[in-house]
């Protein structure tokens, strides 16, 4: 305990520099922005500043990139109170709610508690990072290269079985992004694989360009396919202050939207929207209001708005600890990682505490700014909205482009992110979910050593897999994952949470 | 008919490419399990990708109906005339002594496609905003970052029908300025800003 407390106060000094501090707050005004904006999401933001944060030091690129993810749940929540828009899909289930309440004129309530419950949720879970991750480090140096093979394939699995839509096309996409993780050289034997004999290929196909291409471009060209939906701001705010009878019905929900939302961001493959939608749910069965629910219950803002901030901090835990990326966004801090020189694993507690450390502290005060920025300044927020769509989208692409330009200076990796791009823009038409294709990216290589490495130790002989106790029971859990999805009624039951 | 259109093409999609990538993994060593070669991985993958493939095939005929987005003539013709026009002008240009060794083969070619691909209007989107990209990457090295952001904006100010002269300009000008601010003041990376022919 004291060992802890002398490592989180290691942390505030790293957070607490003006440089970090500074990015923080920046990540978090980024996030916001684009939490209030429909149509561009954390995933195409962070990959879209990954080439800016190369000059960085690690630990501050890291704080601004995670300021975003986690600023996002909070800008989201606005726009979905106030507009019944939500800006991020960790969002849709506040508007159901929480539109309502803007309806009867406690908008301001609504926007209160999610902020407030946002804030309660993000210190229990950054405290939870904290707490669980030295733990989890040192269960995760026990590990054989059998075990993390293991690990990682349960990782895949449950982030296809998460994902939306058809599970089977979703593990198709994680095998792909695995294959595409192929190309560059072997590692091992210095042959070239899939590089058509292209020099820029040796290195691998650039994750950034890939990341933007897939998420930033294709995401352009089918929200411009669209007719923009413009909308004003028809309820007026009103006053931010809790009524002692909100403060009660709220209370109770914030704590259980906490807990279940840091359960799911813990899981491989949860994350925020995953939590939101489980809470909202949790809500509408438990909570005493229920019998409000469809005409602006608070319980049903306070809850989800708690869990999907709980869930952005808590996904870092598998990531931080382990070395495996939950979900997307995730996966775009490994490949941030990785382009600083700093392979994710459990040894980065031990080997990184500035960044370990440093992240989770500035968590906490990204959050604390959030509170203090968010409220007063929701009417700047609201006139962002303003904005139409034909002046953003030249701005992403010209920052897409410089973006991706600038990491290794050359021209191949733009039209490497026209050809993501396109593939972007087939895999929507086609239904193919392309975050689950990230993480096999992410992954794949590092799967394929530890294969090989397993495969070795154990002179060729794939029982080691079933032998370990460890990398038994993850390939049982897969199993067990991969069994629940073809039952009929778990399915039914995911498309109805996906659903809201 | 209960033909899922979108699975249908998502497995022929996986069957074709865990094929592809099959063929070109025989000229990979495969090893054996105990000393894994290069080819051995890529050789697991792509069977398992054949086999979830053909998996996507067997739901698509029960799991539709859910049809593609309707293809209409021009569509069709535009895609083929755009893909063949770069497949031609890739070697030609290519053979040209001063386009060798860059990308600017590649990068005008696709560029030449993606204009032809904007006939349609079902493409028009898709193929600016990719056009728009590709003509940065084409004029970055000798026309400097200032033009490259002007004809990128421009080429793809014409994918959104609301857009008007006076406001490209000012999009232009803005992002111009702050393009400068971030990439060259503060992270000061290593571009030509003007013209060097």
């Amino acid at each position: 305990m004291e060992l802890l407390f002398a490592n989180l106060a290691h942390g505030f000094s790293v957070a607490m520099s003006f440089d970090n501090l500074l990015f923080a707050l920046l990540g978090a005004l980024i996030g916001t922005a684009i939490g209030v904006l429909p149509g561009i999401g954390p995933v195409a933001t962070i990959s879209l500043l990954l080439p800016i944060t190369f000059g960085q030091p690690a630990t501050t690129a890291i704080i601004m990139l995670a300021g975003i993810y986690y600023g996002a749940q909070y800008g989201g929540s606005t726009t979905a109170i106030l507009l019944n828009l939500p800006g991020e899909v960790s969002s849709v289930v506040t508007t159901l709610e929480g539109y309502k309440m803007a309806r009867n004129g406690r908008a301001g309530a609504a926007l209160t508690i999610a902020a407030v419950g946002s804030f309660f949720a993000g210190s229990v879970a950054t405290l939870l990072v904290a707490a669980s991750g030295p733990l989890l480090t040192q269960v995760a140096l026990s590990f054989g290269p059998a075990d993390y093979f293991s690990l990682m394939l349960l990782g895949l699995i449950i982030s296809a079985v998460l994902a939306q839509g058809s599970v089977v096309k979703s593990i198709a996409m994680v095998i792909l992004g695995v294959a595409l993780g192929l190309v560059g050289t072997d590692v091992q034997t210095g042959q070239q694989r899939f590089t058509f004999g292209v020099p820029e290929l040796s290195d691998g196909l650039n994750f950034a360009a890939m990341a933007m291409g897939v998420f930033g471009i294709a995401e352009i060209i089918l929200n411009l396919e669209k007719p923009e939906v413009r909308s004003v701001l028809s309820s007026k705010v009103g006053s931010l202050f809790l009524t002692r009878e909100e403060i009660r019905r709220a209370t109770p929900s914030v704590l259980r939207g906490t807990l279940i939302g840091s359960a799911l961001g813990i899981l491989p493959g949860g994350g925020a929207s995953l939590a939101s939608f489980g809470s909202y749910m949790m809500e509408r069965k438990v909570s005493k209001g229920k019998h409000e629910f469809g005409n602006g219950a608070i319980e049903g803002v306070a809850g989800p708005e708690a869990a999907n901030n709980a869930a952005a901090q808590t996904s870092f835990i598998p990531l931080l600890t382990l070395g495996i990326p939950s979900n997307a966004v995730m996966a775009l801090m490994v490949g941030a990682l990785i382009i600083q020189g700093i392979q994710p694993g459990p040894r980065m507690v031990e080997s990184q505490p500035d960044l370990f450390w440093g992240l989770i502290c500035s968590m906490w005060i990204g959050n604390l700014m959030l509170l203090v920025i968010n409220l007063p300044l929701i009417g700047m927020w609201v006139k962002l909205l303003q904005v139409p769509y034909k002046y953003m989208y030249p701005a992403i692409l010209t920052f897409c482009a410089i973006g991706v330009y600038s990491i290794n200076n050359n021209v191949f990796d733009v039209y490497s992110t026209v050809f993501f791009g396109i593939l972007g823009y087939v895999f929507n038409k086609l239904k193919m979910e392309p975050a689950p294709l990230l993480v096999g990216f992410v992954l794949g290589p590092m799967m394929e050593e530890h294969l090989r490495r397993a495969m070795l130790l154990s002179r060729g002989d794939p029982i080691v897999f079933i032998d370990r106790p460890i990398s038994a029971t993850l390939l049982a859990i897969c199993a067990l994952a991969l069994g629940l999805m073809l039952l009929p009624g778990m399915r039914k039951k995911k498309e109805a949470a996906m659903a809201g | 008919m209960k033909i899922n259109a979108k699975d249908l093409a998502s497995a022929i999609f996986l069957l074709v490419l865990a094929a592809l990538g099959l063929w070109l993994n025989t000229e990979h060593s495969l090893g054996s399990a105990r000393r894994m070669g290069p080819g051995y991985m890529p050789m697991l993958v792509f069977v398992l990708e054949f086999a979830l493939g053909l998996i996507v095939l067997g739901i698509s005929f029960f799991s539709g109906p859910d049809p593609l987005e309707k293809w209409t003539k021009l569509d069709f013709v535009t895609l083929a005339i755009s893909i063949a026009a770069s497949l031609v002008a890739y070697p030609l240009l290519a053979a040209v002594p001063a386009l060798q060794n860059n990308w600017y083969a590649l990068g005008i070619s696709i560029t030449l496609g993606l204009f032809i691909l904007a006939v349609s209007p079902g493409w028009r989107v898709l193929a600016l905003v990719l056009a728009g990209m590709n003509i940065f990457g084409v004029l970055l090295d000798a026309g400097g970052l200032f033009l490259a952001i002007a004809a990128m904006v421009v080429v793809a100010a014409f994918a959104d029908k609301e857009h008007r002269p006076l406001g490209v300009a000012a999009c232009v000008v803005f992002l111009i300025a702050l393009c400068w601010w971030v990439f060259i003041y503060e992270l000061d990376i290593r571009v030509n800003i003007w013209p060097t022919f």
